[in-house]
């Protein structure tokens, strides 16, 4: 449990992009290619390991809220990371990242690292958005880019973590104020609190826990 | 494939397919053997759990018999046995099941499935159970479940988690004690929650909210917001450099976050609860904190001599405090009405919290911005516009009859600790007897704000944060309501009665602001020194001279000065415009002024207190030009007979020419040089200016205009100081142009900045927008001017409705652009290789016009023609040679200014190295190239000359205009077809069909039909040649270097290198180098070219 930071990262997009089932691609590993199995959630947390110190992600999924602007705006302000995913087979996801980023931009911290998603490049006979579109949207906004499938969990990991690893650079060199918790950062616990929880695995959103049976 | 498969071992007979009605049935059985958790079967117990969501899922889609299995062994009840147990607790357990239970409620797609889930209660339960929350991971579980619930939340499922009979809805009292826990995601979440509990719009439901929760979690809402605010106050007051801009930043945002929050509730247009969050933001919030605290300051100083304050010692505080009692009624029971706000001013004196005035104008300003609902903005906006002396002092019985009869204010108009903490008031949800619509607030204590305290540390008493839930949403406790299922309903009869007669006070258009203003009004107006009838003579008469017209205006301006003094709030504001010392009030004065007056929900009427003008009123007959002369010095006394002409105008006191001089005179202080007035806050007066000059009519008075024009001189000397040749002044007056035009003040944006909240500052280096801050220097001073200039300058162009014809500064147009033809014949042209910087190269020949720099490439079809391949300003143009070799120069080429594109910001087009055939050509080259950049830049100064009225500059060079075309036949120049689309066409082919450059340059525009070209091609040829006398307008001949022959000297003649073999310059060939402007730099290069009778001049 006794984690050295904690990043909270948001998850946006135009619906039906693939953001819950990124997001219990990446804490849990449920979405299974074999069956052809729709599972996403809104929330989940995982620890990672970076630079040999314990991060913990928490992923708070920010569909169904748009209709409140109240909502997003505090939601922006509260992460340190966001996943702005958009579906590489339709299109319109693709030419909404730019109402998506101003709205990032605008309510957002200004260290808040965004990454660009792609998301279902197992779907290539369908897709509409060429790779290297996104690539020059990344480019042009200062954004980092990847293509991912929620589906075969192609470059699932990654993306979360390289997110991580690209804000733990900017606390590395002094830009966040990590003693502000409204930025999204917490540091861990001092001391590892090592009764508490009794199990010490990452729990359910963790890494499985070891051993039983 | 499955992960954990290995987790289950082999040989417990565990069905292969791990998505089918069997392994449900052995995760069945498995749960059945481990009811008792330990830390042995711990980790199974949470795999199985993982795998049921699993499952369950994949039945849902799949195959309805899993989902039966579940229901029939009724195994949500396992999960409460798992996580009722101690151990079970655990974190660990608990994640995971929270977990499932969020994957289930997240993905069941079947309605069917889901009803079944939540029938039978356990859900419920579920919400109950008190889990850890002081452990992390487990709060941000529970409460993204509660989330998850909510989103399902429908007409139908709400009767799942609401229970009419019991008035239970422990999915919404459970979440809503979590309103201010310290993690920000929770916080969130729980505002998502109760947003989209709202928006079911189940009537009993809301009843429900209505009368159990509304009070209790709005006035705990709104304490804490006012506790943030006290807080942000601290740091405001702390913070004279710049320390905690972080902090503030966060505090601010908080604050707009709490604003767009009840905003989002307000527009859900729930009427009872708007009534119920009304009310207490009014009055426990917006007015003993806000407008309150509008008061405090002008209390401190000393008050300026007026009628109105004879006993101007008690008047502000007594003032609030009366205002509070016509506003607070009082509880029904209280004996004397009347005399129950003497009572309040007795009582608790020091002890009001209050902000400074900056804070206060900031945070109104944000609230205007913001909220729109009309009973909340107009009743703010009737205070601060129309709130009035007269009212507080005798006016109280009437206003506060109608008011108290009208209100069921229940709650004291204070800013003070809710009396119950949300937690308490949420246990007795159950208990119907009380009613929470209405808590003793009387006896509250009075928050006493402690500066060593720091209020944002959570109140224990008031949050349950990390208080296990005490509610009790149990079989048992719900019983007992039903007994007294009759009182309650009895107390909700009588409270949608008074509740009807709210929600009609609290129209905009109530009674209540209306009827304040006319008592006031008249009151004032009967004390006024200059009385109505004198109004009506000063504003019949036709003013015959200026002085005559100024005196006028000076009267009114006397009398709006003086009436002032009765509307405390609105004077606090006005003398906040005062930049005489520095902006900082100002800003926020203007800021609120301006939302104010956007703002959609207040009543356009109220605002003619700002915007109405008594001088200019067209409706006001002139017939009273006679008494002109009597007039002029018993303004106090004059008591005349032409009343009745009059009264109609009588609706409200105008403070539209008092606003206008405190306007103009920012303004004015923003066009002196060392004026403490921030180019914001310059922006923002002129936006008022312009609204307050068109004023509710939208005409602007000849006055005002003059008096803009006056102003634009004014800024335009401003600007003058900084005219000069200056090679940077021109860029900089470009860029702030393209600056303003680009990025015209957003005042929702402004206030979202918590860096304007500090002192005023100069540094750049505080990181504060140029804007927002004064000028650091003399460039920055420089800026600032033009900037001011502009602003001014647009004022008075809006005001007098002419269109802007000078900026952005125009060049003379036509222009070539890129895949022009070009008659090049006897041109002169550069011969180049551009080297980029990735090595790849192209070659090209250089040409210059007035304001271009034209890379061209022969037109292989033509002899003597070439196509523009790139065209880069003269102006931008940046030259440089290069150290190791002298045949090179490198040239950054940016984009033309044209037309609309003239206020963007530049472009750049290339950026390389240009290697000429020797070192002469690149000498020669750069000499044009400098001049031209210098010429075109110095024709721009000019205009600008022109437009900052700088003497000399005055008269439009006509020079400017190209050579008179001569005739070339229209069709000649046509040549490939390229896609243009349509409209581009037509537009290119109605222009004159050439133009020609300097040094004989010749344009032709591409023609779109190839039938066209050929006809023309036939044509062109000799006419083009023949045709054309030289135009040499502005040429940039080398004459320069020939003339020095220093220059000359010291370059040593290496002709023929390379590639320039053909042409060997020689000076002999030139019999008359001044007279003629043969001259030509065409340097031919390896391509086979014919040579032109061109004389390539030596150096
Ligand atoms: N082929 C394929 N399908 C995917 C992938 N990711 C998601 N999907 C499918 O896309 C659909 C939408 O996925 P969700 O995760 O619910 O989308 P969302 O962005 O959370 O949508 P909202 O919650 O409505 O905003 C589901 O049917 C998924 O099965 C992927 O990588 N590949
Ligand atoms: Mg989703």
């Amino acid at each position: 449990m006794a984690y050295a930071y904690l990043f909270k990262y948001i998850i946006i997009g135009d619906t039906g992009v693939g953001k819950s089932c990124l997001l219990l691609q990446f804490t849990d590993k449920r979405f299974q290619p074999v069956h052809d199995l729709t599972i996403g959630v809104e929330f989940g947390a995982r620890m990672i390991t970076i630079d040999g110190k314990q991060i913990k992600l928490q992923i708070w999924d920010t569909a169904g809220q748009e209709a409140f602007r109240s909502i997003t705006r505090s939601y922006y302000r509260g992460a340190a990371g966001a996943l702005l995913v958009y579906d590489i087979t339709r299109r319109e996801t693709f030419n909404h990242l730019t109402t998506w980023l101003e709205d990032a931009r605008q309510h957002s911290n200004s260290n808040m690292v965004i990454m660009l998603i792609g998301n279902k490049s197992d779907l290539e006979s369908r897709r509409e958005v060429k790779k290297e579109e996104g690539e020059a949207f990344a480019r042009e906004h200062g954004l980092v880019f990847m293509e991912t499938s929620a589906k075969t969990a192609a470059n699932v990991e990654e993306a979360f973590i390289n997110t991580a690893k690209e804000i733990y650079e900017k606390i590395q060199e002094g830009v966040f104020d990590i003693n502000n918790e409204a930025n999204g950062i917490k540091i861990g616990p001092q001391h590892s609190t090592a009764g508490a929880g009794g199990a010490g695995g990452a729990g359910a959103g963790g890494a499985p826990p070891g051993g039983c049976c | 494939m499955f992960r954990s498969r290995s987790w289950f071992g082999g040989g417990w007979g565990r069905p292969k397919n791990p998505h089918s009605l069997e392994r449900l049935k052995y995760l069945h059985n498995i749960l059945c053997k481990n009811t008792t958790v330990s830390e042995s079967n711990r980790g199974i117990l949470v795999e199985s759990l993982r795998c049921i969501a699993e499952i369950l899922i994949w039945g849902d889609q799949n195959d309805s018999s899993v989902f039966d299995f579940f229901l029939e062994k009724n195994m949500l009840s396992y999960f409460l046995r798992i996580m009722r147990q101690k151990c079970g607790g655990s974190s660990y357990v608990c994640v995971q099941l929270l977990q499932t239970l969020n994957i289930l409620f997240e993905n069941i797609r079947n309605e069917t499935s889901l009803y079944y889930l939540l029938s039978n209660n356990h859900v419920n339960s579920i919400i109950v159970h008190k889990f850890d929350v002081s452990d992390e991971e487990v709060m941000a579980y529970y409460i993204s479940f509660l989330k998850t619930l909510s989103l399902k939340l429908n007409n139908h499922t709400i009767h799942f988690f609401y229970n009419e009979h019991t008035k239970d809805f422990p999915l919404y009292t459970e979440a809503i004690k979590f309103f201010n826990h310290p993690e920000t995601m929770v916080r969130i979440a729980v505002r998502t929650l109760t947003l989209n509990v709202y928006r079911v719009q189940d009537a009993s439901m809301l009843r429900f909210i209505r009368d159990r929760t509304a009070a209790p979690y709005f006035s705990n809402l709104v304490w804490f917001i006012g506790k943030h605010i006290l807080e942000l106050n601290a740091c405001v007051r702390n913070d004279a450099d710049h320390q905690s801009q972080q902090k503030l930043d966060d505090l601010v945002a908080e604050h707009l976050d709490h604003l767009h929050y009840i905003n989002d509730i307000l527009c859900l247009n729930i009427p009872d609860l708007n009534d119920v969050l009304t009310e207490h933001l009014l009055h426990k919030l917006l007015i003993p904190l806000y407008i309150y605290s509008l008061t405090s300051e002008s209390n401190k100083r000393p008050v300026t001599s007026s009628p109105y304050n004879r006993d101007h010692l008690q008047s502000i505080e007594v003032i609030t405090r009366n205002l509070e009692a016509i506003l607070t009624g009082k509880t029904t029971d209280t004996p004397s009405r009347i005399n129950y706000p003497l009572q309040r001013i007795e009582s608790d004196d020091e002890t009001k919290p209050s902000v400074s005035c900056v804070v206060s104008l900031f945070l109104l300003s944000q609230v205007f911005l913001i909220i729109t609902h009309g009973p909340i903005v107009h009743a703010l906006a009737w205070i601060i516009l129309q709130a009035d002396l007269s009212v507080f002092e005798d006016g109280v019985s009437k206003i506060l009859d109608m008011y108290v009869s009208n209100a069921k204010s229940s709650v004291k108009l204070e800013f003070s600790k809710p009396q119950l903490s949300l937690e308490k008031a949420l246990e007795n949800t159950s208990c119907p007897d009380r009613d929470y619509t209405t808590p003793e607030y009387s006896g509250a204590k009075a928050f006493g704000y402690d500066t060593d305290q720091s209020s944002c540390d959570l109140d224990p008493e008031l949050v349950s944060t990390s208080l296990p839930s005490t509610s009790h949403i149990s079989e048992s406790s719900s019983i007992a309501h039903d007994s007294t299922e009759d009182l309650v309903t009895q107390i909700q009869q009588v409270k949608a009665d008074s509740s009807m007669t709210l929600s009609k006070a609290n129209m905009p258009d109530s009674p209540l602001p209306d009827s304040g203003i006319e008592s006031s009004s008249s009151k004032v107006s009967e004390r006024n020194n200059i009385t109505d009838e004198e109004k009506q003579k000063l504003l019949g008469k036709k003013p015959g001279t200026n002085t005559e017209r100024a005196a006028i205006v000076e009267k009114v301006l006397e009398k709006e000065t003086k009436n002032i003094e009765t509307r405390p709030f609105l004077k606090t504001i006005f003398d906040s415009l005062d930049c005489s010392e520095n902006d900082y009030k100002a800003l926020f004065a203007l800021c609120l002024l301006y939302a104010l007056i956007n703002n959609k929900g207040v009543n356009p009427e109220l605002l003619d207190t700002l915007l109405y003008s008594e001088l200019d009123d067209g409706a006001k007959p002139n017939t009273l030009s006679s008494k002109v002369n009597a007039s002029e010095d018993e303004t106090g006394s004059t008591t005349s007979q032409e009343r009745s002409s009059n009264d109609g105008n009588d609706k409200s006191e105008s403070f539209n020419a008092l606003l206008i001089s405190k306007l103009m005179a920012i303004a004015v202080l923003s066009c002196k040089p060392a004026s403490k007035v921030r180019l914001v806050t310059c922006e923002l007066s002129v936006r008022l200016l312009r609204t307050c000059m068109q004023g509710s009519k939208g005409a602007v008075s000849s006055r005002h205009i003059s008096s803009v024009d006056n102003l634009r001189t004014r800024s335009a000397a401003l600007a003058r100081n900084f005219y000069k040749c200056d090679d940077i002044f021109l860029d900089m007056f470009e860029d702030e142009y393209c600056e303003m035009s680009k990025r015209p003040i957003n005042v929702e944006w402004l206030c979202m900045d918590a860096a304007i909240l500090l002192p005023p500052t100069r540094t750049p280096m505080s990181g504060i927008a140029f804007e927002k801050r004064l000028p650091s220097g003399e460039m920055e001073r420089a800026r600032r001017a033009i900037r001011t200039f502009f602003l001014i300058r647009e004022l008075y162009l809006k005001l007098t409705g002419k269109p802007e014809t000078q900026l952005p500064l125009a060049n003379p147009a036509p222009f070539v652009q890129v895949a022009d033809i070009l008659d090049l014949n006897d041109s002169d042209l550069i011969s180049c290789d551009i080297i980029q910087k990735d090595g790849t190269w192209q070659h090209r020949f250089l040409a210059v016009d007035n304001i271009q720099v034209i890379l061209v490439e022969p037109d292989k079809q033509r002899l003597g023609w070439g196509v523009a391949k790139l065209v880069g300003s003269l102006q931008d143009l940046e030259i440089q040679g290069d150290k190791d070799d002298p045949r090179c120069l490198h040239l950054t080429i940016h984009k033309p200014r044209v037309g609309a594109s003239a206020a963007l910001p530049r472009t750049m087009l290339l950026r390389a190295k240009f290697k000429f055939d020797d070192h002469i050509r690149s000498m020669a080259a750069k000499q044009r190239l400098t001049k031209g950049r210098t010429k075109s830049r110095q024709k721009k100064m000019q205009q600008i000359g022109r437009l900052l009225e700088v003497s000399g500059v005055a008269a439009p060079a006509p020079a400017a205009r190209h050579r008179p075309l001569f005739a070339r036949p229209a069709l000649s120049s046509v040549r490939k077809h390229s896609g243009i689309d349509g409209d581009d066409m037509e537009r290119r082919i109605r222009r004159p069909s050439g133009h020609v450059l300097k040094d004989g340059i010749v344009v032709y525009r591409e023609r779109t039909t190839s039938r066209e070209s050929s006809i023309s091609r036939t044509s062109s040829a000799h006419t083009s040649r023949e045709g054309s006398p030289r135009a040499r307008s502005e040429d940039i001949p080398l004459e320069d270097i020939r003339r020095n022959p220093g220059i000359a000297a010291a370059v040593p003649s290496t002709s023929s290198i390379g590639r320039v073999q053909q042409t060997i310059p020689s000076t002999s060939q030139h019999p008359n180098l001044k007279s003629t402007s043969s001259e030509e730099t065409s340097f031919i290069s390896k391509e086979p070219r014919p040579k032109r009778k061109g004389i390539v001049e030596t150096i």
